[in-house]
């Protein structure tokens, strides 16, 4: 029986590995934790509009991770990482308020900070898509409608939304023109102590170096019938931003069903091109209802990175990068040809992650591991055992060696 | 669905009462393509015979060829979608038993091939009529009278068949029923695409208007079914008038109360059958999507991948068949099947390999495992009650099927295809447990199962000898 036996015994052992390295993760990146806490418009003194700053404080063994989530101008999330458990975020409010953004915003000491990014969302691009191309790169100029600067949006109140105990907030905002009267562009965000998954669709994997921000578009009038949407992006990293965004092929669409990829723009040190110091990363997908399902899913695609010569038209920005530093930008277009217009459901959802160091990668999930160990193992069980018994059963009835002949 | 044409030649050819010699004496006077005890007009009506199922494998699974079109038109989602393949299922748990009763007792083959055939074509024009009036409940109504003659035709063909061809090349003319059968799916899987998007061009837009014309020009294959069914009915009464022959009978006798004397052998074969059908057919007509979205074929390249097991179980069934009668060992071959479509459906879950691997493996292993498991049931059960064995197979199997296509339908819409592909896994792995049961059972009792041919051969040898 030996023959049978170990295979079967690796297959268990190889079955148990798997399950054992799904569950717990071995790799020391998703166990991290990290002490997180969240504060609005720290340090003050008197309520002021046109602050808008939520400072996320996330503190591991020996280093901190800052995110700043600001509504000033173009709204944006700042990463800032230091290697002292102690840094802090340091704010000349009176010379911000009064528009001398430069080096308002620091984060002290300066001399550990190891890793700084900042990812603006500056303009929304609407286009009439008459053919169905889906495609506006190749569309004439004329198909699009003047863009939404969102530099120029008046955002809510970020008092009314945050939520210090979940470590999330949502940014509200619009301009004044008639399509957003009913409407709004808002920007949930999310920090996280530890790995984790988002409950709903598209349910990024996260954990303790990285937070979320859920973008959408509700409600508001588009000013076509066939009108689809597309989010321009940019991005200032103190290290070398690579020219492209990878795609990476991904096994396992469990909890973003029938998406198969997962997009990431990474930085990384200007010396080891292949090190990764800070990512953002993001599911090809869109929804198009608040509640998503299988089939509200749409397709998105980016554009190619391009250089672009000057800070993003955001503040908090301009008031911790200093001008010349590396912005790059690219557009995320929703929906493919064939897919229904914005106005059928008048919404549209997506979601990114932005963090620190690699990535989160999935892995298969405990279930699917069981299903397969339990479809695998039983049948290979059976036939050990069953062919055991089978083989004493028929040596009972035929003792083996020479019987008399009488 | 799975079992049609694999299954009913085993009744048919094994108790048949019909299909006398016609031999006897006919009009000589008459040109040979119309004498019917002469060959060349047997050819005419096989191919009568082979266009009267054509229709209805055309048309059931024009809505996995028409997957994106049909969700998207009629706004659906993909367990509103399977809704489609479940309701097709329903009727023939209960029809399975009835049909070989209403052609033999109530309708007479003649007849009842044309009701049949005309329940598929009005089905169809149903479904197609549902779609554009933008109603989905017609088109469920639609699939559900499809689903009442697709199932019980096939049991009609083959009984013309056997009627027309025992004692003659009736392995062929099975043989050649079964690849036109394929041939209709193949076709189907490949053509309603293009038909479709041709009817877009002309109509302007896509829409449930488009989808509706799409299936009523799928319809004209039923038309085309009902035709050959009204001329065989024709040719087979002419041909009763000049030879003095009988009508087909399917000698299909059904009794429920044998249910209880099957022996555990039959229930584990009843098992494998329903844990491994449910995972080809329901994997199928989702399959389209599924191509397109994880390995990024198009459209066109995704049909046809789609219906790769249907072109390969065409040439490789009667292959597979000689091999296995000739080799016999029929548990190991059908273990080595299902190993074989497990196999499969873990490359497609688990990698990214070229999807064909994965797809001709399973239409190789699916071709074997019918050719395989279906001729067990004679083995373990007398013939007298082959009927009733054979009719409640394919009976669970609709059941199965009809539950399964629902259930994949909302664990694709909520846990996604990885997730699809591991619960048909599952599925498949539940058909191996059976296997190796069978196998053991088998052993432990000394049935003849597993048996090479040979021993076979000499056991039916030594049996007739006894009773001689």
């Amino acid at each position: 029986m030996g023959f049978v036996v170990v295979p079967t015994v690796q297959i268990y052992t190889f079955i148990l590995f798997l399950l054992i390295h799904s569950t717990s993760g071995l790799d020391g990146y998703d166990e991290y934790r990290r002490n997180v806490s969240m504060e609005l418009n720290p340090g003050l003194k008197k309520p002021s509009t046109g602050a808008g700053l939520v400072h996320v404080r996330a503190v591991g063994s020996d280093d901190t991770l800052h995110f700043l989530l600001c509504s000033h101008e173009a709204p944006a999330l700042m990463l800032v990482h230091t290697n002292s458990s102690s840094s802090a975020v340091h704010i000349d409010w009176e010379a911000f308020l009064n528009g001398n953004y430069s080096g308002s915003l620091k984060v002290v000491p300066e001399s550990s900070v190891q890793f700084s990014s900042a990812l603006v969302f500056t303009r929304l691009w609407e286009y009439d898509d008459v053919n169905d191309t889906a495609d506006p790169e190749h569309l004439t100029p004329s198909s699009f409608f003047p863009p939404y600067e969102l530099q120029d949006f008046s955002w809510d109140d970020l008092n009314t939304t945050i939520n210090l105990t979940n470590h999330s907030v949502t940014l509200c905002g619009r301009n004044s023109s008639t399509s957003f009267r009913n409407g709004s562009l808002c920007l949930a965000f999310s920090a996280f102590g530890s790995k984790g998954r988002g409950a709903v669709w598209p349910g990024l994997l996260h954990n303790a170096n990285s937070s979320q921000l859920r973008i959408w578009l509700d409600n508001v009038s588009p000013r076509s019938n066939q009108s689809r949407f597309a989010l321009e992006l940019q991005s200032v990293s103190s290290a070398a931003q690579r020219g492209h965004v990878d795609v990476l092929k991904s096994i396992d669409d469990e909890y973003t069903p029938s998406i198969f990829k997962v997009s990431q723009w990474v930085s990384s040190p200007s010396n080891a091109s292949s090190a990764v110091l800070g990512y953002t990363q993001w599911k090809p997908v869109a929804y198009r209802t608040a509640q998503p399902k299988f089939e509200d899913a749409t397709p998105c695609r980016h554009s190619n990175p391009v250089l672009v010569s000057q800070l993003p038209p955001s503040g908090w920005v301009q008031a911790f990068f200093r001008d010349g530093q590396q912005t790059s930008a690219l557009n995320i277009t929703f929906s493919i040809a064939g897919d229904p217009f914005y106005n059928v459901t008048n919404y549209l959802s997506w979601s990114i992650l932005v963090g620190l160091g690699p990535p989160p990668l999935d892995s298969f999930s405990p279930l699917v591991l069981t299903i397969m160990a339990v479809g695998l193992g039983t049948p290979l069980a059976l036939i050990l055992f069953g062919g055991a018994g089978a083989c004493i059963f028929k040596k009972g009835q035929h003792p083996q060696g020479y019987e008399p002949i009488n | 669905m799975a079992g049609r044409g694999e299954d009913e030649n085993l009744i048919t050819e094994g108790d048949s009462l019909s299909g006398q010699d016609n031999g006897s004496a006919g009009a000589r006077s008459m040109p040979a393509i119309c004498d019917p005890s002469h060959w060349s007009h047997r050819i005419v009506v096989l191919s009568f015979m082979c266009f009267l199922g054509f229709g209805s494998y055309f048309c059931y699974d024009n809505p996995a060829a028409l997957q994106t079109q049909v969700i998207q038109d009629m706004k659906l989602n993909t367990s509103g979608f399977m809704q489609l393949y479940a309701w097709y299922s329903w009727p023939n748990v209960v029809l399975c038993f009835l049909g070989g009763f209403l052609l033999d007792r109530v309708f007479g083959i003649r007849l009842g091939t044309i009701i049949f055939a005309t329940f598929v074509l009005v089905g169809q024009i149903i479904f197609a009529g549902g779609a554009l009036a933008g109603r989905f409940w017609l088109m469920e109504v639609g699939r559900f009278v499809f689903g009442i003659g697709g199932e019980s035709l096939a049991v009609a063909q083959n009984t013309y068949a056997v009627n027309w061809f025992k004692g003659k090349e009736l392995n062929l003319v099975f043989g050649l029923q079964l690849s036109m059968a394929r041939l209709g799916s193949t076709v189907n899987m490949n053509i309603m695409g293009w038909v479709y998007d041709s009817i877009k061009d002309l109509v302007g837009s896509a829409g449930p208007t488009t989808l509706g014309i799409a299936l009523m020009i799928g319809a004209s294959t039923c038309l085309l079914s009902l035709t050959s069914a009204l001329v065989l009915g024709y040719l087979d009464r002419r041909a009763e008038r000049i030879l003095n022959k009988e009508e087909g009978k399917t000698g299909e006798v059904i009794k429920l109360t044998d249910v209880k004397d099957f022996p555990l052998q039959l229930w584990l074969i009843f098992i494998i059958c329903v844990c491994y059908y449910v995972a080809i057919f329901p994997f199928i007509g989702l399959g389209q999507v599924f191509f397109i979205e994880k390995f990024d074929f198009s459209p066109a390249e995704a049909r046809a991948i789609n219906s790769v097991v249907y072109i390969i179980s065409a040439p490789a069934s009667p292959v597979l068949g000689f091999i296995v009668d000739r080799t016999g060992k029929n548990v190991l071959w059908v273990a080595f099947a299902i190993v074989g479509t497990l196999a499969a459906h873990m490359m497609l879950a688990f990698t990214f390999w070229t999807p064909w691997i994965a797809m001709c493996l399973m239409g190789g292993t699916y071709s074997l495992l019918a050719c395989a498991l279906w001729p067990m049931v004679s083995f373990v059960v007398p013939e007298h009650q082959l009927g009733t064995a054979y009719g409640f197979m394919q009976s669970i199997q609709n059941l199965g099927l009809a539950l399964i296509a629902m259930a994949a339908g909302s664990i694709l819409d909520n846990r996604g295809y990885l997730f699809l592909e591991v619960f048909f896994c599952a599925c498949i792995c539940m058909a191996l447990i059976a296997a190796v049961m069978l196998y053991f059972v088998d052993l432990l009792r000394g049935g003849d199962l597993n048996l090479s041919a040979a021993a076979r051969a000499r056991l039916l040898k030594s049996v007739s000898t006894d009773s001689e």
